[in-house]
């Protein structure tokens, strides 16, 4: 009887499966998205001050509170814009790309949740999820690199963020990958200049 | 397109193994990428991906192979049958296989993964987290307590002190940093213990927040390295003059090593464990449907393998069967490719042995075929030229075989009578009776016989010489038969003729004699003899010279009859020759002698002279006849050129309106001495017959209906001869 109840379990998934791989280029969830981004002059560089909101669905909860760790991803682009055929068409030149990576895990024993910036390996340790989410979507003064930024005339910078579900242990990642729960990255959102 | 390149798929071998290797390659893809540390991982989907497409194509290719065995099968196509049946063995064969393997597997997977987690593990792993906390909680509370009394202090201090103050606070209570932070996140003043480290840590906005609820704040804090430090947060309730904001004071107190250590172990072992729990189900998931796609493959691809190998086992059988069709309808010749070096192979080879075979004995039985028929034949022809008649009787006295001489001597058709039983034969032949009753008798002593009969077919006679010989094994007769009628009659001709030489020869020569002296005696006593009785001398001397003059007119006949003279043929043309004849006999005007119309410039070769004494012969004896009938005389001549037997004959017919011959005359009637009338010799028509046959002619008498007799002579014409 488990064997049927399991073969007609499996069947059933692999449907769904196929389904939902059909249809994974389908509608996606309320994602992550970016509030507010400027850029400030300071001096004589450029900063970068942003707001990035992350409503976390309850699947991604669900495995932050199994101590799954989740890693995020900020994306930075700085691109040359310029203009051709009077608007119609924009030629872009991609000057400066980031990626600043961070990996959020709960922390069973102090209840605490730690995010690390896996560039730097920092971490900072926050009592509750919300105000760890708040932390990692604030980004405050981040400098930009100088060297492209000599004439800001056409400079465009864009910024979205996501989970990087690669990083993901191996079972979840296919699942993950064609779920709609789990595509939450944010539109590119195009930086004010001061 | 994709038609086509399933069309192309599913024929020939390479495909089969191309994609047996193909499946085989992307299973272990398959199950490479569900390793952890694999870096297929994130190919996974592609993979999977490719194993979806792999089945559908493979299920497309499958369906259309088993529509064609379905419509081979319908089709009732050699081989379709057994074909159908073996799949069908493999199909069961291989679900069944499967199903057990794979519920088995998925059994084993389920009840495997499962078995790695346990309730009492998970409480224990819960409990240790929770005592851990507790023993932490103490602690915690602890150093709560010892930051308030430090921020008692420190409130009571003027504000020059405070960084001297806490640099003593930091010494005493083993402190790893002292900060002073206003509320809003400035830095007052900081000691910090270990001197690499510039910067205190700040308290983040959530510390910040509950302080600002007057909440004190205590938090185990894992370090970068994992290690354990205890943070402890009091609002101080005192304000500076340079800072009007409540400030803060923050501790972090360090962790004794050997509890952190513990407690890095509790937490590390509870979250790989939660993590572990909460990942069971996507694993399942994942094993389960690699397992499944495999599976299904794996299924898919038996079943078309079993259709294929099923056609190549058939494919042979098929041709065995083909082939042996082919025999049954006669085609011997029939060659199969060998299959291989099987059992299957062995039959083909021994099949192709057997029609080799076969088309030897069948051109060595047309040979015999052959030679018999020529051996038949060269019999036949053979039997055919013998004068003999020859039939071969089976030992059921059925008639297996005749001669055409046979039929003619027997006067019926046994060609059309072979294979019947013999006495079948007499049936409206009542002529034969006494012939099959004389094979019946004679048959039954199981020897050679040999036997004369009579027969009368018609108004003839005729007499055969039969010998009849037993077959070997007894298996049959043969009978021989020759008709010898004519044999014994020139035999009697001859006799006759040898008789007719004596008597010319001994009587005719004392007859003159007889008359010269019986004329003498007449001459010379005559006048002596007294006047009264010379009457009875005259008389009888007459009558002695008138019976010698009748000695010697019989003598003379069978001189004539016996006188062999040598033919002087010439070219005469027979009216001629006829009315020639005819006008002897018109001077007695009560004969009515006439010459039908006939072709008047009709020539034939014959001795003349010779030829007028067949018509004198014939004509005076059809006088006679009608004249001792006491019938008026009317004999009439026709003549005529036919065609007969492949020759040119002239028909010679001579009619009276007499009595007719007597039917027991009429075979015997040209024999010497066989004639019913007062007068003439009886040598007559036996001459007439000797000179018709010495030009190779033929003679013979019909009675006519309703009165007279008729003669029939035909001699041959030349071919010129129109």
């Amino acid at each position: 009887m488990d064997f049927i109840m399991s073969a007609y379990d499996i069947v059933k998934r692999f449907v769904l499966f196929s389904v939902v791989l059909l249809l994974s280029s389908g509608s996606i969830a309320d994602g992550f998205k970016v509030q507010s981004a400027q850029v400030r002059k300071v001096g004589n560089g450029y900063i970068l001050n942003a707001n990035i909101e992350y409503p976390l669905t309850p699947r991604v909860k669900e495995a932050l509170s199994n101590g799954v760790p989740i890693t995020f991803q900020q994306q930075l682009e700085l691109s040359h814009s310029t203009s051709l055929l009077v608007k119609l068409w924009q030629w872009e030149t991609i000057l400066w790309t980031s990626t600043l990576r961070y990996e959020l895990r709960y922390h069973a024993l102090s209840e605490q949740f730690v995010l690390k910036a896996l560039d730097t390996g920092h971490h900072r340790n926050f009592p509750s999820l919300a105000s760890a989410l708040s932390a990692l979507g604030t980004i405050s003064s981040l400098n930009l690199p100088p060297e492209y930024l000599s004439d800001t005339d056409g400079l465009v910078l864009k910024i979205r963020s996501g989970l990087d579900l690669h990083a993901l242990p191996t079972p979840m990642r296919p699942g993950a990958l064609i779920s709609t729960k789990w595509q939450l990255t944010s539109p590119w959102t195009i930086a004010t200049w001061p | 397109m994709a038609l086509n390149l399933i069309k192309r798929l599913s024929s020939g071998t390479a495909p089969y193994f191309s994609l047996a290797a193909l499946l085989l390659v992307l299973a272990y893809l398959m199950s490479a990428a569900t390793e952890d540390s694999s870096r297929l991982n994130d190919l996974f989907l592609i993979i999977f991906g490719l194993g979806v497409l792999c089945l559908i194509l493979l299920t497309a290719i499958l369906i259309r192979s088993l529509l064609r065995l379905y419509r081979d099968f319908k089709r009732e196509e050699v081989g379709s049958r057994l074909t159908v049946r073996l799949v069908s063995l493999f199909v069961l064969l291989i679900l069944v296989s499967t199903t057990i393997v794979y519920s088995f597997s998925v059994h084993f997977l389920h009840r495997g993964i499962n078995s790695w987690f346990d309730v009492n593990v998970e409480q224990a792993l819960d409990d240790a987290l929770d005592l851990s906390r507790s023993a932490f909680g103490i602690r915690m509370r602890t150093l709560l307590r010892q930051t308030k009394m430090m921020s008692g202090v420190l409130r009571d201090l003027p504000e020059g002190d405070l960084n001297h103050s806490l640099r003593e606070l930091n010494q005493l209570s083993g402190a790893l940093e002292l900060s002073v932070w206003s509320i809003d996140g400035q830095l007052i003043t900081a000691s910090i213990e270990n001197p690499a480290i510039m910067v205190p840590a700040k308290p983040n906005e959530a510390i910040f927040r509950q302080l600002q609820q007057q909440q004190d704040y205590i938090s185990l804090d894992p370090g970068d390295n994992g290690e354990l430090q205890l943070r402890a947060a009091v609002l101080m309730q005192k304000k500076l003059p340079s800072h009007p904001e409540d400030l803060v004071l923050q501790v972090l107190f360090p962790v004794n090593e050997r509890l952190s250590s513990l407690g890095k172990t509790v937490q590390d072992a509870y979250t790989d464990y939660k993590e572990l729990s909460y990942l069971r189900k996507p694993l399942i998931t994942i094993f389960t449907l690699t397992l499944s796609l495999i599976v299904l493959l794996t299924v898919l691809t038996s079943i078309w393998f079993a259709v294929w190998i099923s056609r190549r086992i058939v494919q042979p059988l098929q041709e065995l069967a083909d082939g042996t069709q082919s025999v049954a309808s006669g085609n011997y010749n029939t060659q199969i490719t060998v299959a291989g070096h099987d059992e299957i192979g062995f039959l083909v080879r021994s099949f192709n042995q057997m029609t080799q075979r076969l088309t030897q004995s069948r051109n060595a039985t047309q040979r015999s075929h052959r030679l018999l028929e020529q051996q038949t034949n060269y019999l036949g022809a053979v039997l055919g030229s013998l004068s003999s008649g020859v039939i071969t009787l089976d030992d059921k006295q059925f008639l297996k075989t005749a001669n055409v001489v046979s039929s003619t001597i027997l006067d019926i058709n046994l060609q059309h009578r072979l294979e019947s039983p013999l006495n079948k034969l007499a049936e409206n032949q009542g002529h034969l009776q006494d012939f099959i009753q004389m094979i019946f008798v004679n048959i039954q002593q199981h020897s050679s016989w040999q036997q004369q009969l009579d027969l009368y077919p018609g108004k003839r006679h005729q007499t055969l010489m039969c010998r009849g010989t037993p077959l070997p094994s007894e298996s049959g007769w043969v009978i021989v038969f020759d008709d010898i009628t004519t044999l014994i009659q020139a035999q009697r001709s001859a006799a006759w003729g040898e008789v007719a030489r004596r008597l010319a020869h001994e009587i005719k020569n004392p007859l003159t004699p007889i008359q010269l002296s019986a004329e003498r005696l007449q001459h010379k006593y005559l006048p002596l003899l007294p006047e009264g009785q010379t009457e009875p001398l005259n008389k009888l001397t007459n009558t002695i010279i008138q019976q010698v003059d009748a000695l010697k007119e019989m003598v003379n006949d069978f001189s004539d009859y016996a006188r062999n003279p040598e033919l002087q043929l010439s070219n005469c043309i027979i009216s001629d020759l006829i009315n020639n004849v005819l006008a002897l006999y018109q001077s007695n005007s009560k004969h009515e002698i006439s010459l039908l119309d006939g072709s008047p410039s009709l020539t034939v070769k014959l001795d003349s002279n010779r030829f007028r004494q067949v018509l004198h012969n014939l004509i005076k004896n059809a006088i006679e006849a009608s004249e001792e009938a006491g019938l008026s005389v009317v004999v009439e001549l026709s003549y005529d050129a036919i065609q007969y037997n492949h020759n040119k004959w002239l028909e010679l017919k001579v009619r009276d309106h007499g009595p007719g011959i007597p039917e027991n005359m009429i075979s015997k009637l040209f024999e010497p001495y066989a004639t019913n009338k007062t007068k003439g010799t009886g040598l007559g028509l036996a001459i007439v017959k000797k000179i018709i046959e010495e030009h190779q002619g033929i003679v013979w008498a019909e009675n006519i209906h309703p009165d007279g007799a008729c003669i029939m002579i035909r001699l041959p014409l030349e071919d010129s001869t129109p």
